[in-house]
């Protein structure tokens, strides 16, 4: 259970990106979070694991502060979450094998993980997860080598190495075209279905239709609706997205 | 008053811009094309005015009249091309370059250029394998009352002179006998502190005379004027030598004593270059992290640190290592340490600039992910950030030790160590074999390193 009291975050440049936002995450959800580019749903996911430190407000993970953890507190909340990023954020010149292992650091031994040394434990977790998402054979090849849809399921890989109870998703199909959206959104469905509660930040409405059990939506760092897909209609999505907006289906593109 | 549609009078346009260059335009209310007039004209005029070659006046005399009919122009209300002063300057600009480079083709000469080519299409790296035979006799110079007998013999060959003694300028009848029949042999003097003279024409050729049949020889020699400039007191006896020495070949090659050198000069430099690029090495790292603008905008003070880095590193850049190396020699002494200091100098500037773009093109986004997976600072370092910068590093060193092992080449030139010491005395000499053989070395070092080096940096990155 994940609850968000009263979130703010203001820039040191001045930018106001959330502005008091609540919400509650049950296990087992997958919340889908909507908004323009700019809304403030970059900054809310990386306030729940604290990769950007709020302003205000707390959060709360099955009761303990995320928000008030001391550093090394954090590093043990940190590897409870595992996290998908729009751009990948693999590191290019190395191998599949080592982005995948480095989602293990929260766990390794300090010392040995500096020098690149891994239990056989962890290696053969990390080819188990590579298998799940299909990609067991790429595992020594270098990131850089990889399809942008290969490259995510890297990213996936690596956040199920920390054996997360919650998966932060930052716009995970975003850089890619609309059929490997779906291939990838399953995998997180999947993983969903067993179990992990998913917070994910998407743009296409009709992906939010097909994977979402919930939606909160954000502009200009405000929640302006929280409710299920359905109940998103013309005048909410208007609300939402501004007079403007015209909805672009995945699959039309 | 400056409204823009008032006409001025043409003639005070004309007349101001005669006056002064530019005052035609200005009264026209043209400032920024009245001043690039003025200082255009006033530019092209102080070049020739400081050349003095009277052709070239033709030039700002052109942009003068030019500029007059520009300001009655501009008067009636017409703009005009500026193409006509600028080519008159770039003309007059590389006419004077051009004569004062002293471009002359006439000048270049076949005949020398035979001169230094053909001893160089032979470089002295080997030799044939020989073997040498050789006898000296004693000579006193000047003559005391009782000379010891001139003779000597070693292993079977004989070598005596009369008379037993002489004085400078004297003539002297040498003989040695039990040599290697017909072949020739070299005479030359020896002082008693070991200086070789040459006993050939005027003493500055070897003096060469052949073995008869018998393996013997006889000639007669002059003891050398300079036989006793070193001597602490001219009237004193000492014993001189006169050697006699044979070489024939033995079947094979070895290498030659320049060769010697060039290999010994090849390795100073390539060690030259490797410590100055592993030295700085060291020094660039720290440096480049001042000098990454993404890590030192955060706020003024770093800022600050960050210009003042960056300009040290761009004015030390300038300098050229050979420069540098001038001082250096000076403050450390002669010696390849000069150079391994001066190539430093120059690389950690080169280095810290290129670390430092690397670092300010570090992906941000890899360094968050291994955050969020729970590491530690350290872990997010060597897992994030260590991999993106380790192999455009290395490829920047090995790129630099590339550039340090061709400059380290020239570096010797001022007495920094390496093979451009030994080359700057062949061509000092005129060695031109000896030459020859340096550039065969450095240009087969440095086509091999930068084969190699341009592999491993396509490896790497």
């Amino acid at each position: 259970m994940l609850r968000v009291e009263h979130l703010s975050k203001t820039y040191p440049n001045g930018t106001r990106a959330l502005t008091d936002v609540s919400f509650e995450v049950a296990d087992g959800e997958f919340l889908v979070v909507i908004g323009l580019s700019g809304s403030g749903k970059s900054t809310l996911l990386r306030c729940i694991n604290r990769l950007i430190d709020p302003t205000e407000g707390k959060i709360f993970w099955d009761n303990i502060d995320i928000t008030a953890a001391t550093p090394a507190d954090l590093r043990h909340i940190r590897r409870n979450i595992g996290m998908v990023f729009q751009q990948f954020n693999l590191v290019k010149r190395s191998s599949v094998m080592t982005n995948v292992l480095s989602g293990r650091l929260g766990y390794a031994n300090p010392w040995l993980s500096l020098l690149g040394i891994w239990p056989d434990e962890d290696k053969k977790r990390a080819i188990k997860a590579l298998e799940r998402v299909g990609i067991a054979d790429k595992a020594y090849n270098r990131a850089d080598a990889l399809s942008g849809g290969q490259q995510q399921r890297v990213g996936i890989a690596r956040a199920l190495m920390q054996e997360p109870k919650l998966i932060l998703a930052d716009e995970p199909v975003a850089s890619l075209d609309p059929v490997l959206s779906h291939s990838i959104l399953q995998y997180l469905e999947q993983l969903n279905k067993e179990g992990i509660t998913v917070i994910c930040s998407l743009h296409f409405l009709d992906l939010v239709h097909r994977y979402a059990t919930r939606v909160i939506a954000l502009k200009d760092g405000i929640k302006v609706f929280e409710g299920s897909a359905r109940e998103i209609d013309r005048a909410k999505f208007k609300e939402i997205y501004g007079e403007e907006a015209q909805e672009v289906r995945a699959t039309a593109l | 008053m400056t409204d823009n549609t008032t006409r001025r009078s043409p003639f005070l346009s004309g007349l101001f811009s005669a006056i002064v260059p530019g005052a035609g335009q200005l009264y026209n209310g043209q400032r920024y094309r009245a001043t690039a007039i003025l200082v255009g004209a006033l530019v092209v005029l102080g070049m020739v005015v400081w050349y003095g070659e009277p052709f070239w006046y033709i030039s700002p005399v052109i942009i003068w009249l030019w500029n007059i009919w520009d300001a009655v122009s501009l008067s009636a209300g017409r703009t005009r091309s500026i193409l006509a002063p600028v080519l008159f300057s770039l003309l007059a600009t590389y006419g004077i370059g051009w004569q004062v480079v002293q471009i002359n083709f006439k000048s270049a000469s076949i005949e020398r250029a035979v001169q230094i080519v053909r001893p160089m299409l032979r470089p002295d790296f080997v030799t044939l394998r020989t073997e040498k035979n050789s006898i000296w006799v004693p000579v006193q110079v000047p003559c005391a009352p009782n000379p010891p007998k001139a003779e000597n013999e070693i292993n079977g060959i004989k070598a005596f002179a009369t008379p037993n003694c002489a004085s400078v300028g004297e003539t002297v009848i040498v003989s040695a006998s039990g040599l290697w029949p017909d072949t020739e042999t070299q005479v030359w003097w020896q002082t008693p502190i070991g200086d070789p003279k040459m006993l050939g024409e005027n003493e500055a050729a070897m003096l060469v005379i052949k073995t008869d049949s018998s393996g013997s020889l006889t000639t007669t020699i002059r003891v050398p004027s300079t036989a006793l400039a070193a001597a602490p007191d001219p009237t004193l006896p000492f014993q001189h030598r006169v050697y006699f020495e044979q070489f024939r070949p033995i079947g094979g090659f070895v290498i030659s004593s320049n060769g010697r050198y060039v290999l010994q000069g090849m390795t100073e430099t390539l060690a030259l270059a490797l410590m100055a690029t592993t030295l700085s090495i060291f020094l660039a790292i720290p440096i480049s992290f001042l000098a990454a603008r993404n890590l030192m905008s955060a706020n003024p003070l770093t800022f600050g640190i960050y210009v003042v880095v960056r300009t040290i590193l761009n004015i030390v850049r300038s300098i050229e290592p050979l420069i540098v190396a001038i001082i250096f020699v000076v403050i450390v002494g002669l010696g390849p340490f000069a150079g391994v200091i001066a190539l430093a100098i120059h690389s950690v500037a080169a280095l810290a600039k290129l670390y430092s773009e690397v670092i300010e093109g570090i992906d941000p986004g890899p360094i968050e992910a291994v955050r969020a997976t729970g590491a530690t600072w350290v872990q997010t370092v060597r897992y994030g950030v260590v991999p993106q910068i380790v192999p455009p590093f290395t490829a920047f060193t090995i790129y630099r030790w590339d550039i340090n092992v061709r400059s380290s080449t020239i570096i010797g030139f001022v007495g920094g160590g390496g093979i451009g010491f030994f080359l700057i005395q062949w061509i000092q000499i005129n060695d031109l074999r000896a030459v020859s053989a340096a550039f065969i070395a450095i240009a087969v070092v440095v086509i091999v390193l930068d084969t190699i080096s341009a592999k491993v940096r396509e490896r790497l990155v």
